[in-house]
């Protein structure tokens, strides 16, 4: 597992590129024909047929009209699905967190690296929509984006600038709770000094045209001066703090403890982000799950499922499994993939498997890694779910989604058919043997073509993009050292 | 072998001439090359190269076989065949009959030409004020070992340990004072983007580095538009003189680039986006290695010059397959194309010698050598006097025993400005 992690690891293939090449135009019509269809939202249809038109679901059931001039691809025998949400993922950034404590003036644009390997996984494993935030090691964390995995810049995977600002209850490494606290509340103090200074000021500006002065005193100031600030006059180290008190950004406030979970729900009153908070809770957070209930705040659960307690006396362990007491409480929450698992948990398909064998229902499962994320992202309208009118973005797994033995035959994005398992060079190079046979025929005239690299530079100046050639040159490299 | 004839009729005034040599020779001997100048035709010299072979690197990239190429007070005044070119009288005979002669090598990366106690300021992470142009060291160690590889104008520039290091030079390898070899200051604002400015005081991430260098950006800027303003009469108000900022105000109106520490995908990436397309700025890629060139397709779309090295390959482990850097930004389509050393990351000298890696991994001969030549003139904006054999053009010129890119080729001799600043006959460095 870890050597074929490492491989894994190594580097960027031309996958992304490929990516970005199908980016380009997606065909206008399209037709998903004759598979079993787990919409998420409403019944399953046993056999049925999805029409995708210009990249949003057009038409989904068991009697689809599929117009003359839609591309049909055959699906029969196999599931579609929900692309599934990666709600909380700083995976794709250089480093998970800035050593900064307080950084709202930032944002994951700035780190954003789309060659990451892991977001060619993301594809790979049926994952289409990626909120790209910063860990939980900060105070407060710069802006966050929803991205799709596919394209070769930050703006052309970019599906929503979501802006959420990462807050983190639990200390910072090498920090304590008093001190992260006690940061936070200064954060917000300072604050609202600065916009005390800033409207005092602009009432001052506001009288330099007028010839008398008027003394309203400094608190009349400071009330007329508010109402005179534009939102260009914030400088950008509390502009987006000004957004979050005013509830134009989310908030994604981590929390690793049930008494955490009570000074986050303050500490989003008392700033006025309390309606666009969303919980992101370490395991031992399960035991604040009432008050969790009556904040009525949307849950993100994990990457840890499962909690662990020894009793100081009897030394004694109690294990307590997380999602499954939410779902008692019924709290909807949403999973997340733990990429150090050394299981499967790094699919998030496998962590609703999980629930289910611990007895949360297939349905809360299902929800948990598609309509549920998409909600707390506030895209529930747009992704989460196969319906009418929605981005078409799906999956096509060769059987069912929560079976560990189920493959992502294909994912779409937009409608455009981003991934397919037949062409996936790595996974080809890892399982490769009885795919590999087939393709080695075709393979082997391109060993005689070799010529050396000079000539094969002057070729293809002429010809093919970089991705393409890097892909024919490869295979071409990979059969010789077989052979020999 | 180069051999020089003075023109003169009067043989015994040759001979003692010729005396008068041997006993140089011995001097240059013992003394070391710095007596050269001593020897060579002066600034107001007139010389004429009789060449075997002319890369004039001109835009029709015209080669000139059994030329001839006058130079007249450190300029080219005249390069064309041997039959249609009479050597006029005074002129100092170079015989290069077996030789190539190309312009002078150009290294727009380079830390060498100045003092290297001096290269990074670890104090802020950005240092608009600061400048290279009070580093300039001439005539040092460094610069003969240079010139004897045939390397004739370098961009000098700061250090990579912070985002913003201040202003690069552009100097000639020659030149006894600091105003003989500097050409153009400002010659470039050096920026890295990532990389080595990510070891700052306990660590900082790109999200950090890429807002920080990017408002020091956005402060000179509005610096510069003030003045703008007030210049064209838009604005009544005279802005306050900031020596920090003053800097800034050629590279916004594009008169100098900047030039990028910039490698991996992720870092090239952000250089275009904030640098080249959002702030409008003349742009140079340097170093450009890993799995940058997967970016071709966005840099082709931009102005930007893309100038590799010091690493030549980049092995994908990925795939299993090793990939010469410049072959694959050719191939991508990028062919504003240069090669750099990182001087003395790796020694001037051996700049050609990074053409010829490129080359062993794909690349072909001649863009390499223009990769050396005319593309880093035009990447730094100097191509008007640098970077080609034309007319007009500084008397830049390295004799070679053939093709630079050709790692058993020696440069014989070098000219700087019409000054003959290293000859191999004299005293030969390798």
């Amino acid at each position: 597992m870890t050597a074929m992690k490492r491989i894994m690891w190594c580097g960027v293939i031309a996958f992304m590129l490929n990516g970005s090449a199908v980016s380009a135009s997606p065909p206008a019509k399209l037709a998903l024909q004759g598979g079993r269809i787990i919409p998420v939202v409403g019944e399953d249809i046993a056999v049925g047929t999805i029409l995708i038109e210009n990249g949003k679901i057009a038409a989904i059931g068991k009697d689809v009209e599929i117009p003359y001039d839609a591309m049909v691809v055959d699906v029969s025998g196999q599931v579609l699905f929900p692309g599934m949400v990666d709600v909380h993922s700083s995976r794709g950034l250089d480093i998970r967190n800035e050593p900064l404590p307080v950084t709202p003036f930032l944002d994951v644009y700035d780190a954003f690296d789309p060659s990451k390997l892991y977001f060619e996984d993301a594809l790979r494993d049926g994952v289409t929509s990626i909120h790209v935030i910063v860990a939980n090691n900060c105070v407060i964390g710069g802006l966050s984006r929803v991205v799709h995995p596919i394209g070769i810049t930050p703006d052309e995977m970019t599906q929503d600038v979501h802006t959420s600002l990462k807050l983190s209850i639990a200390p910072k490494r090498r920090s304590d709770r008093m001190v992260q606290m006690a940061t936070l509340r200064e954060t917000f103090l300072e604050l609202s000094d600065y916009l005390e200074d800033l409207a005092e000021t602009k009432y001052e500006e506001s009288l330099e045209d007028k010839d008398e002065k008027i003394d309203v005193g400094p608190d009349e100031a400071i009330e007329r001066g508010r109402k005179l600030i534009r939102s260009d006059d914030y400088d950008d180290k509390h502009a987006n703090l000004v957004k979050l008190t005013r509830g134009k950004l989310g908030a994604f406030v981590y929390c690793e403890t049930g008494g955490d979970v009570s000074r986050a729900i303050k500490l989003a009153k008392d700033n006025g982000f309390f309606d666009r908070m969303t919980f992101v809770l370490g395991a031992a957070c399960y035991k604040a799950a009432a008050e969790i209930k009556a904040s009525k705040r949307p849950v993100v659960l994990g990457p840890e499922l499962i909690y662990r307690e020894r009793n100081a006396i009897t030394g004694e362990m109690t294990e307590t499994f997380v999602p499954e007491v939410f779902a008692d409480a019924r709290i909807k929450f949403s999973l997340l993939p733990n990429p150090n698992g050394s299981l499967g948990e790094r699919y998030l398909n496998y962590q609703a498997a999980r629930c289910v064998r611990n007895g949360v229902t297939r349905k809360k499962a299902l929800s948990s890694i598609t309509i549920n994320p998409a909600k707390a992202l506030g895209m529930k309208d747009r992704i989460g779910s196969l319906e009418v009118g929605k981005i078409a973005n799906i999956v096509v797994f060769s059987g069912d989604p929560l079976d560990f033995n189920s493959w992502v035959d294909q994912v779409y994005v937009n409608g455009i058919r981003a991934y397919s398992r037949e062409t996936d060079v790595r996974l080809n190079r890892l399982f490769g043997d009885e795919t590999s046979e087939t393709q080695s025929e075709d393979d082997k005239d391109k060993i005689d073509e070799e010529v050396p690299a000079k000539d094969a530079v002057e070729k293809a100046k002429s010809a093919a993009p970089v991705g393409d050639k890097i892909d024919a040159e490869t295979k071409g490299t990979d059969e010789s050292k077989q052979g020999s | 072998m180069i051999a020089y004839y003075p023109l003169r009729s009067c043989n015994t005034f040759n001979n003692f001439l010729g005396v008068r040599a041997l006993a140089l020779l011995l001097g240059f001997a013992i003394f070391g090359a710095g007596i050269v100048r001593a020897e060579d035709s002066g600034k107001s010299g007139r010389i004429a190269v009789r060449a075997g072979k002319v890369i004039t690197m001109d835009k029709d990239d015209v080669v000139v076989n059994n030329a001839v190429i006058l130079i007249k007070d450190g300029k080219i005044v005249r390069v064309g065949e041997a039959s249609k070119v009479k050597i006029p009288q005074g002129y100092r005979v170079i015989d290069a009959l077996d030789r190539w002669v190309v312009p002078g090598l150009i290294d727009c990366h380079n830390h060498t030409a100045g003092s290297l106690m001096d290269l990074n300021d670890m104090v802020y992470l950005t240092n608009p004020g600061l400048r290279t142009l009070e580093t300039v060291m001439p005539e040092s160690e460094n610069i003969k070992q240079g010139r004897a590889g045939g390397v004739t104008s370098v961009l000098l520039i700061p250090g990579s340990g912070t985002n913003m290091s201040g202003f690069g030079t552009v100097t000639k390898m020659g030149g006894d004072t600091v105003d003989d070899m500097v050409m153009r200051s400002p010659g470039s604002l050096k920026i890295a983007q990532a990389g080595n400015p990510e070891w700052y005081w306990f660590g900082v991430g790109r999200s950090y580095m890429n807002y920080n260098t990017r408002q020091t950006l956005l402060k000179a800027k509005a610096y510069h538009e003030s003045w703008e303003a007030f210049e064209s009469g838009d604005s009544a108000v005279e802005p306050d003189y900031n020596p920090i900022f003053a800097g800034f105000r050629g590279l916004f109106s594009r008169e100098f680039p900047v030039s990028v520490h910039t490698q991996i995908y992720q870092v090239l990436m952000t250089t275009v986006d904030m640098l080249t397309k959002k702030l409008k700025l003349r742009t140079v890629l340097d170093h450009c290695t890993f799995d940058a060139f997967k970016l071709a397709p966005l840099v082709t779309k931009t102005d930007a010059y893309t100038v590799n090295g010091p690493r030549q390959f980049w092995f994908d482990r990925s795939q299993r397959k090793m990939n010469g850097n410049a072959a694959r930004w050719w191939q991508g389509g990028v062919h504003k194309l240069g090669i750099n050393t990182d001087a003395p990351v790796i020694p001037q000298e051996e700049l050609p010698y990074q053409a010829a890696m490129a080359c062993w991994y794909g690349w072909l001969p001649y863009p390499a050598l223009r990769g050396l030549t005319r593309i880093p003139s035009e990447a730094l904006m100097v191509d008007k006097r640098i970077g080609s054999i034309e007319v007009g053009k500084d008397a830049d010129l390295g004799i070679w025993t053939g093709d630079p890119i050709d790692p058993r080729s020696s440069c014989e001799l070098t000219i700087i400005d019409g000054r003959i600043v290293y000859d191999a006959d004299v005293r030969r460095r390798f």
